[in-house]
């Protein structure tokens, strides 16, 4: 029943420059708090730009919700883009987790 | 022709150089017959009724998949001696097929410059063009692909039965055998354009964001070991992680292509959810490159040399221009149009030619030359290649050429959402209304400055390709 | 040496890997089925009893066919209504209309169109999309592009317009003449209305519904 509105409402004319702008910058913010999660591990960067890389996931949330939001998605899609959120958090830390793993056992 | 190769698998080797060269030859081509369609897009009069944009765009496009196909095919020849430990099996039929390919390539380009079209028969299907967008090549020539393929795969797996099965010899076997069969899907003929749109993207999809993107992984995998000598372990574990990412997302990604050719709903969902997903991996590779970099150059560093551990400097920055452009160019630029909600109206217009620019710009061009890089460096029995003049600047040109011309085409993209699609609804008067607009027009002015951007900048890599093998300054 | 740990066990990467990969492939191969069988042509009964498929079979040219907004799906959806001439009949056989569109479409792909307009939204940008093509309001009845071919029809202003493109330029970028016979355009005339009777699922959206917009505003 609820999946019969998704197409229902046009999109804005002026809503268009926001989505687009904010479905872009998910990714570009995404990437900034997995690289500089990444980097402060690696040792790259000071630890205390950890908390960075975390106000970089909430603006890829925000971005999310606003594009979201503005094109009018279903109930479906709107859980699929929670959970792409929880996954951007996650990933990093997954993925360096394994890749230490690794590497302590070959190295020691 | 003289092999400069030596040792194991030298005859494998130099059979790469061969797919290598014709592969930056098409790449030419695809360059040159880009342009001519930019030129029409800015003067429509420009070759009318001589070369028309249709014909131009084919050899575009037609070129980009050959050549890539090529420079895999090349790739493929060029790891396996490295990661098998024994000269290629088949070395004989391998180069016999290679010519056999080169052949029928010529035969098909001179067909669509000089007869372009035919009348409404299965005739013209069958030895001139099928018409159909990428795999436009005519019939005969798609049971020659096949015959070609064939020969290639069974090379491949011969050679990774009898010597070392490495992880990325046992990725590439299972990822080859998928992209030569998946070509079959786009072999027919039927009158049910839903139909024949359906299986034609079994071919295009499953190529360009499933199969094809695993290939680079394993490329990239074999480029980290070789250039870095990131350790092997981490890289091929890390390697299996990425397909399971890449086909786990990637294949029913494939739902994104029917939201509007017929098909049912039910692909809305799916292709969102797994479209969403997609930019996952691309990531995950991202961050990847930058872990083994950082933990090879710290390892070092902590050595106390501040030498860099690049064995091969423009090969490694391609490379790295692959980890980003693939996450900038597959992922942002083709994230932000993909969901059905906004699909509905970028569908079909120039968006999706700035994201396929880049995309395969990013994605596959970026990597495969840098598998011509470390062609040039193993072929010159260099211990380090260092960058010349000329391989910084085609670097600096050929990205700043395409970038500028994907935001040219996204700014184009726009103009046409908003007037074309939004608003008219895609007439054919809507569609006029939005290419007549004063962004529109500019945009394709821009796009064509920097296609020539490009081009300068892929005169001076076919320079530096040729030339810097001889160059003094490189490490011996 | 360190507690081997799964998540840095090579092996169990590697099955994962085939795990998922097989997984997506038969959930893929499971909704080809489900699809094809949605998207396979109707037949002539078909039309004849009312029965809406997706993809209508090849004598929805004896039909008038219209785009008109469902309240249930929320979007556009093409109907078929009374009969309608085509080309002067509307007693077209499942034959005569099956071989007018196989001729269509074969022709479709000879003359590249792919390579200049896009076809369900698919093909190149460089000339209108020809989806709806058929319902274009300048190829109606007093139609800008009908006036000029001079025909007082749109299936033979299509067609006219197929065979001389260059003889009646809409825009400096102008169709090439592509050697198109009075039949081959006929088919795909034929072609192009059997398209736009295809369920796209509301796309375009807002197909003509504003005319003469300058600048989107």
């Amino acid at each position: 029943m609820v999946e019969q509105v998704i197409m229902r409402q046009d999109i804005a004319l002026d809503d268009f420059l926001t989505i687009f702008v904010s479905s872009g910058l998910v990714l570009v913010f995404g990437g900034l708090y997995v690289g500089i999660y990444t980097a402060v591990k690696v040792e790259l960067l000071k630890t205390w730009t950890m908390p960075i890389a975390y106000i970089f996931w909430v603006l890829t949330a925000y971005c999310l919700y606003l594009m979201g939001s503005l094109m009018h998605v279903g109930e479906f899609t709107a859980k699929a883009l929670v959970v792409a959120a929880f996954g951007i958090l996650l990933l990093p830390h997954a993925v360096y987790y394994m890749q230490d793993q690794v590497h302590q056992q070959n190295e020691h | 022709m003289a092999n400069k190769f030596t040792g194991i698998g030298s005859e494998s080797k130099q059979l790469a150089t061969w797919y290598f060269t014709f592969a930056a030859i098409l790449l030419g081509a695809q360059l040159v017959f880009g342009l001519v369609a930019a030129i029409q897009y800015v003067m429509p009069g420009f070759l009318f009724e001589l070369l028309d944009f249709s014909v131009a765009r084919m050899l575009h496009i037609n070129a980009l998949v050959v050549w890539m196909v090529f420079a895999m095919f090349g790739s493929v020849y060029y790891l396996l001696p490295d990661e098998t430990g024994i000269e290629t099996v088949g070395i004989k039929v391998g180069k016999l097929l290679y010519w056999i390919f080169v052949a029928a390539i010529v035969v098909v380009v001179l067909v669509y410059l000089f007869i372009q079209v035919g009348p409404a028969t299965e005739t013209s299907i069958w030895f001139i063009h099928e018409g159909r967008e990428y795999i436009e090549a005519p019939r005969w020539a798609d049971w020659g692909i096949v015959v070609v393929a064939l020969g290639f795969v069974g090379n491949l797996f011969l050679t990774g039965m009898k010597g070392n099965r490495s992880g990325i010899v046992t990725v590439l076997m299972a990822d080859m055998i998928a992209f030569a069969g998946l070509y079959l899907a786009g072999m027919f003929f039927t009158d049910n354009i839903t139909l024949d749109q359906y299986w034609w993207w079994w071919v295009i999809h499953l190529w360009v964001e499933a199969t094809w993107e695993v290939f680079v992984g394993s490329i990239a995998a074999y480029g980290l070991i070789q250039m870095i000598g990131a350790s092997r372990k981490v890289v091929e574990m890390w390697l299996w992680i990425e397909v399971a990412m890449l086909f786990g997302s990637g294949i029913l990604g494939i739902g994104h292509h029917y939201f509007w050719i017929g098909t049912p709903e039910y692909w809305w969902e799916i292709g969102a959810l797994f479209s969403a997903l997609e930019p996952l991996p691309l990531v995950a590779m991202f961050i990847h490159v930058m872990y083994d970099w950082g933990k090879q150059q710290g390892k070092k560093v902590a050595g106390g040399s501040d030498e860099s551990v690049v064995a091969n400097k423009p090969a490694f920055v391609w490379f790295w221009m692959n980890a980003f452009g693939n996450f900038l160019g597959a992922g942002i630029w083709g994230f932000f149009h993909t969901l059905p909600q906004v699909n509905l109206y970028t569908h079909g217009t120039q968006f999706t030619s700035a994201h396929g620019h880049l995309a395969f710009f990013g994605a596959y061009a970026t990597i495969l030359i840098g598998m011509f890089y470390l062609a040039v460096q193993g072929s010159n029995g260099i211990k380090v290649l260092k960058h010349t003049k000329a391989s910084i600047w085609s670097i600096s040109l050929m990205v700043g050429g395409m970038l500028g011309m994907t935001m040219a085409l996204t700014i184009a993209g726009y103009v046409q959402v908003l007037v074309s699609r939004a608003q008219m609804g895609a007439t054919w008067a809507g569609y006029f209304d939005g290419q007549q607009g004063m962004w529109f027009a500019q945009a394709m002015d821009w796009r064509l400055i920097m296609g020539v951007v490009m081009f300068l900048g892929f005169a001076l890599l076919a320079k530096d390709l040729l030339t810097t093998g001889k160059n003094p300054v490189h490490e011996r | 040496m360190a507690k081997i740990s799964v998540w840095s066990d090579n092996r169990f990467w590697q099955r994962s890997a085939a795990w998922i990969t097989g997984f997506a492939a038969v959930l893929l191969i499971w909704l080809t089925f489900d699809t094809a069988g949605q998207i396979a042509m109707g037949t002539d009964a078909d039309l004849q009893a009312g029965v809406t498929k997706r993809v209508p079979g090849p004598t929805v040219i004896n039909y008038k066919i219209t785009y008109e907004m469902s309240t249930k799906r929320g979007h556009e959806v093409p109907v078929i209504g009374e009969k309608e001439m085509f080309f002067g009949r509307d007693d077209y056989s499942e034959e005569e209309a099956g071989a007018l569109l196989h001729l269509g479409k074969l022709g479709s792909q000879t003359k590249n169109c792919m390579n200049c307009h896009t076809l369900l939204g698919n093909g190149a940008y460089y000339a209108p999309d020809l989806t709806k093509a058929w319902l274009d309001p300048a190829w109606q009845d007093g139609g800008t592009m009908q006036a000029m071919t001079g025909k007082s029809t749109k299936e033979e202003a299509m067609a006219e317009f197929l065979q001389h493109p260059s003889t009646y330029p809409t825009h400096s970028r102008m169709m090439p003449d592509l050697g198109i016979t009075p039949e081959e355009a006929k088919g795909l005339v034929a072609f192009l209305k059997h398209m736009s009777s295809i369920d796209t699922n509301g796309f375009p959206r807002n197909f003509g519904r504003m005319q003469g917009a300058v600048n989107g505003k």
